[in-house]
């Protein structure tokens, strides 16, 4: 039986199985927790831990189904394209909001992380962790840190987003969806972008374009605010 | 749907290319991004003939990041050692960049 799990398809079958079955479930409870992505990679692990099989062993399945985040990154760039359009009267006000959004977000993480005294590879870990996972990813892989943390936190930090992140925001006097939109892709990424389509269409197309600024103002600036901050406290 | 997954690839391709021989500190895919946004604006690349692909891909992003996910569990007792500063840290820093992000729109009256 454990050389089955060896086979790259086990790795592939499970992935996809998992997939389907969190968002069936989804359809039948509509409760944020209940995130597929969440609940697939909860599912596969617990299924892991009881069948005694090494992350390694599935990984060899589970690198083709990661293997097409990088082309899935180019999608984005499309995506960008095609709702720039819808962005273009406001694309002023748009990008301060990102950009300063971003660099808090880099900064703000960084410093707490600092203060309280966690081990320098988490900081770098966790850097990134407002921008969507595939580019987290490949920011963790240029500054250091471990691209799996940085792949867990980044999901738990979208989940938060999506189950609170309109809550907080009217409580702190947002009423603009346009406003509460763009912070959700800018602190949330695609999880985030995912609850601002349920505030409006327009809501959700903003989310989705500051996710993709900010995942190129984050990939740019990252590795120097790290070695700038990481370097003058050393 | 063939000729839009060569120019995702491609796009992708050249993104890569760029990083390694300019050996400059952002990823391929992020450059690819970039340069197919460019190619699109600049109408050297049609909408119609990357639409087919992008959109599928986006539609099953999350599947795709599954794998790291899994990978969490080899890293289980560093995280359990420090959940509360991780948890304090980025909650804390999450709800400060929705706040900047959504104040400055919010303030310019949009």
């Amino acid at each position: 039986m454990q050389e089955f799990f060896q086979l790259p398809v086990f790795g592939v079958f499970i992935s996809i199985i998992a997939f389907a079955g969190a968002r069936e479930l989804r359809k039948k409870f509509n409760y944020a927790l209940l995130t597929p992505v969440l609940v697939a990679i909860v599912f596969i692990i617990g299924f892991l831990l009881i069948f005694n099989i090494d992350y390694e062993h599935y990984n060899r399945g589970g690198r083709y189904i990661s293997f097409f985040l990088g082309p899935s990154v180019v999608a984005l760039g499309v995506f960008f394209y095609e709702k720039y359009e819808e962005v273009k009267q406001h694309l002023k006000v748009f990008l301060l909001s990102v950009t300063l959004g971003g660099i808090t977000g880099i900064l703000t993480v960084i410093i707490f992380l600092f203060l309280l005294k966690v081990p320098g590879f988490i900081i770098e870990s966790l850097a990134a962790k407002s921008v969507t996972t595939p580019i987290a990813i490949e920011i963790t892989k240029l500054t250091g840190g471990i691209p799996e943390i940085t792949a867990g936190i980044v999901i738990a930090v979208g989940i938060f987003g999506n189950a609170f992140g309109p809550f907080i925001l009217k409580k702190l006097g947002i009423k603009s969806k346009i406003a509460i939109g763009t912070a959700l892709g800018t602190a949330a990424h695609g999880i985030g972008t995912a609850r601002a389509f349920e505030e409006s269409k327009l809501a959700g197309v903003y989310s989705g374009l500051a996710m993709c600024v900010n995942g190129i103002i984050t990939a740019l600036i990252t590795p120097y605010l790290l070695e700038l901050f990481l370097g003058l406290v050393s | 749907m063939l000729k839009a997954l060569a120019y995702i690839f491609g796009f992708l391709l050249l993104g890569e290319v760029t990083t390694y021989f300019f050996e400059i500190p952002i990823a391929g895919n992020i450059l690819g991004m970039f340069f197919i946004f460019l190619a699109l604006r600049l109408k050297i690349v049609k909408l119609q003939d990357v639409k087919p692909a992008s959109d599928k891909l986006i539609k099953y992003l999350v599947l795709f990041f599954i794998p790291y996910g899994v990978g969490l569990m080899v890293y289980f007792e560093i995280i359990a050692e420090y959940w509360l500063p991780i948890s304090v840290a980025v909650i804390a820093s999450t709800v400060i960049t929705l706040y900047i992000s959504a104040i400055i729109i919010e303030k310019s009256g949009k």
